[in-house]
């Protein structure tokens, strides 16, 4: 019971905290103030404080459920929003930066969807199917999601990169693409969001609204966003690899082979392949940021195939609604 | 101020060609305090080598992996070095890559493995899928078994003759260029690079000592410097090309000489293992160990107090041509017998029989029939006829279970009558007959394999994980020339360019001032 209570009360502390650093951002949207950049920086804090309230999170479903929360879509995605904290706060321990624009509203969609109506017994802590009994539930499923995390993260990055590279080529043609740039933007709202916030930030710091040196801040964001989303993908890229080899020997411990080609595992080498190819785009100099941010992007899409599309099929061994009976 | 000198150093001091002026041990002025490098090369047979080396082309100066074709050996004749530039090429990896996930994707929409019916209905010629797909392209293509298809595996081999072409033609002539280095002569040439300072009043051996506290390996000639780092990370992927063909020899061995086979064997009853076993390639040669009996003590389930099964457990001994227990293990999900090259998995369960004692005869063994099983929502049934047995319509006691724990009992009418667990020794009464369930016989379904491929796979496995996250190191370089009293400082560095700049200029602070204007 007490522990129910202290779950309750950590998830709505992470939740509220989380929607209070989103506030701040709309804030310094609407607001273009100097005594704003005080919010700003407190934002920050406030990641931190949720990185605390999910970790505590976790830790109590741990303590009363018995094994490691990471055994149904629920426990993932709060543990995907525990991921974007984390990558938060280490990428901003190493160099301090705006990458909270992103990792924030992920982490609020994510953490609004897992508490919300649509999954609704999910929030029980379930018990473990005889398949899942196992050391290696832990070092898979935390490194996918890890992955998933960062690759979620570097590919937005990437989004928001040909967003604001199509902005620039959507002002001289304005009249014919106002529609798909209309579209854009709201599909990309969040990143737009971002790039606004950045450039905000930008001419709060430098204090100077010419044409000339705005094109030159643009550029100066579309290679940050591309040096940004090739190092964190680079880094997913790791977690996503370690991820899939561990649950290949997990399976060969359980399933009888390393690997079965189920929809899961092949979904998530398709992801692996892709951002496979966005690593080798990115080795060769001369091309430009444009083509593997497509990749990048194409890849946001199958993560979110191989994490949901897979799940709510409810087909192959990943389902969990069987003891393996193929 | 404290100096550690390690043996590097000293090393460093003997070299013939860095010809340290004197001051550099004596007047120097930096606290920053040294580490041993990690990459252990030795300085005085690089330096040797520095001699024949020459500059470092424009042309191999690209990043990574990939990229176009390079050199070849020397002994190939034109054709395969042909062959070679067109696999080794970026744009046909990439093509490949986009396929295989393509044709994976693919494999995930159209059902695998059905009948050729299933495939007539689902995908008709007269209303094609997109307009155009029907079920001849399945068949054609071999869509309806992807994963063994010829083009998919096709596509596969394919892509491990690019990522050898790749690893022959572009990474390994990368490794020779990366481990010949050289020092630039000019100002301009260490200017051009992304990074480049011009430090006034700077030694040029103040900042090799820098580097190297900072963990870089510095050689040094006279008023040239170069410096480098994470070299491992330039090597990287070579690795994880490796690894990657590894994985597909692996696969390749199991895909070919595999024996596989599954089994389901009521508690108390035995079988051969090579009776189980089937080849799946040409490559399948049985062992001595396929003679060996399988014996199932026992088959439990284990419950969570909510009634649902927690874990299985079937207990094997297994036994040699002269029926010597060689091995008896509890085998359970996520713990599976290994023996001779054969593993045993635990990976299903039936219910077998009942028994049953109807006032005090018996007991009879009454086989359970599966009557509906989706995913574990399994139901079993059994019948226990009352009365004349060879009557057009007979009747009987009809009993249900879901699992070993508990039977559910249905009356002659089909009434509800009640719900026992066996070895409860409770009976149940039904028409005046006593009728005692005594014992739930459960079969355990077993998988066996034998797989040769997996010690390769693994290693590739191994490989990938390290060399993957070898990859994200950085390979940083840094030459400098000391021009008079003043050091110019370049460098460059592969993957972390955002950071690189910063970590320059952190070093370069560190770089003292010289008072005294004489260098050299």
């Amino acid at each position: 019971m007490i522990f129910s209570i202290l779950e309750h009360i950590l998830t709505h502390i992470s939740f509220s905290v989380v929607s209070i650093v989103l506030l701040i951002y709309f804030l310094t949207l609407l607001v273009n103030l100097d005594e704003i950049i005080g919010f700003f920086d407190s934002s920050d804090k406030g990641i931190v404080i949720t990185f605390f309230g999910i970790t505590g999170l976790l830790f109590t479903r741990w303590i009363y459920s018995g094994h490691f929360p990471l055994s149904n879509l629920y426990e993932s995605l709060i543990f995907l929003s525990w991921a974007f904290a984390i990558i938060h706060i280490v990428s901003y321990l190493k160099k301090k930066n705006h990458l909270n624009a992103i990792t924030a509203p992920s982490a609020i969609f994510i953490q609004g969807f897992a508490t919300s109506g649509l999954l609704n017994n999910m929030p029980q802590s379930a018990i473990l199917v005889p398949a899942l009994q196992s050391q290696w539930l832990m070092m898979h499923v935390s490194m996918m999601i890890l992955g998933y995390g960062a690759l979620l993260c570097g590919s937005l990055l990437s989004i928001a990169l040909l967003v604001i590279t199509f902005r620039k080529v959507g002002s001289t043609f304005w009249k014919n693409n106002t529609k798909t740039k209309f579209l854009l933007n709201e599909l990309f709202s969040f990143d737009v969001l971002y790039y606004i916030n950045e450039r905000n930030s930008i001419l709060l710091q430098q204090n100077s609204n010419f044409s000339f040196s705005r094109n030159y801040y643009r550029y100066q964001l579309i290679e940050q966003l591309d040096y940004w989303s090739f190092r964190i993908i680079s880094l997913g890229f790791i977690f996503l690899t370690v991820g899939i080899l561990s649950g290949a020997v997990w399976a060969n411990e359980t399933w009888g082979s390393y690997w079965n080609w189920d929809p899961k595992e092949t979904w998530a080498f398709i992801t692996w392949t892709i951002f496979a190819i966005y690593l080798h785009i990115k080795t060769n100099r001369n091309a430009r940021g444009i083509n593997s941010a497509i990749v990048a992007s194409l890849g946001f899409l199958l993560i979110w195939i191989c994490y949901f599309g897979v799940n709510l099929l409810g087909i192959g061994l990943h389902s969990y609604g069987s003891f393996t009976s193929n | 101020m404290i100096l550690t000198l390690n043996p590097k150093i000293l090393h460093f001091s003997k070299s013939p060609l860095s010809r340290p002026s004197p001051r550099f041990y004596r007047s120097r002025t930096t606290s920053c305090k040294l580490q041993n490098p990690q990459d252990g090369k030795s300085i005085t047979k690089t330096i040797s080598l520095s001699d024949s080396a020459p500059p470092i082309s424009e042309k191999t100066d690209g990043g990574g992996n990939g990229g176009g074709g390079g050199g070849g050996g020397g002994f190939l004749k034109r054709l395969p070095r042909k062959v070679l530039s067109v696999l080794s090429n970026l744009p046909l990896a990439i093509t490949e890559m986009f396929t295989i996930a393509a044709l994976m994707a693919l494999g995930t929409v159209i059902e695998q493995g059905e009948t050729p019916d299933f495939y007539f209905q689902k995908y008709p010629e007269d209303n094609p899928v997109l307009g155009f797909f029907t079920w001849r392209w399945i068949f054609t293509l071999g869509l309806d078994h992807m994963y063994s298809a010829p083009i998919f595996l096709g596509m596969l081999a394919l892509l491990g003759a690019s990522l050898m072409a790749c690893t022959y033609t572009t990474q390994i002539p990368l490794v020779k260029v990366a481990r010949r280095w050289s020092f630039m002569k000019s100002d301009e040439a260490i200017k051009k690079q992304d990074f480049a300072d011009t430090l006034p009043r700077a030694s040029v051996q103040d900042l090799g000592v820098i580097l190297m506290g900072d963990g870089y390996e510095v050689f040094m000639k006279g008023p040239s410097l170069y410096a480098f780092k994470g070299l491992a990370g330039r090597f990287a992927p070579i690795g994880v090309h490796i690894a990657m063909i590894l994985i597909m020899v692996g696969g390749t061995l199991s895909a070919t000489g595999s024996f596989r086979g599954s089994v389901t064997v009521p508690q108390g009853l035995n079988f051969v293992m090579g009776d189980v076993l089937g080849p799946i390639g040409f490559l399948s040669v049985p062992t001595d160990s396929f003679n060996t009996e399988v014996h199932v003590n026992r088959f439990t389930m284990d419950y969570y107090d909510s009634g649902e099964v927690s874990q299985f457990h079937s207990d094997l001994s297994l036994r040699d041509l002269n029926g010597k227990e060689v091995l008896r293990k509890t085998i359970s999900v996520n713990d599976p017998l290994r023996y001779g090259g054969v593993t045993i998995y635990q990976t299903d369960w039936s219910f077998s029989a009942l028994q049953v004692t109807k006032d005090g005869e018996g007991p009879f063994n009454l086989a359970m029939a599966p009557i509906k099983i989706n995913g574990d929502k399994k139901l079993y049934g059994t019948f226990l006829p009352v009365g004349d047995t060879n009557a057009p319509n007979v009747k009987g006691i009809s009993m249900l279970a879901r699992d070993l724990q508990s039977i559910v009992v249905y009356d002659l009418e089909g009434k509800f009558a009640g719900i026992r667990r066996p070895n409860s020794k409770l009976p149940i009464e039904i028409d005046g007959m006593k009728i005692v369930i005594e014992d739930a016989i459960g079969s355990t379904g077993l998988e066996l394999k034998t797989d040769p491929g997996v010690p390769i796979v693994y290693a590739g496995f191994g490989a990938l994980m390290l060399t993957t996250c070898i990859s994200y190191l950085s390979h940083s370089q840094i030459w400098a020339l000391q021009n008079g009293t003043t050091l110019v400082v370049g460098g460059r560095t592969n993957r972390a360019k955002n950071d690189f700049p910063d970590d320059m200029n952190r070093l370069l602070d560190q770089v003292p001032e010289l008072i005294k204007t004489s260098v050299d």
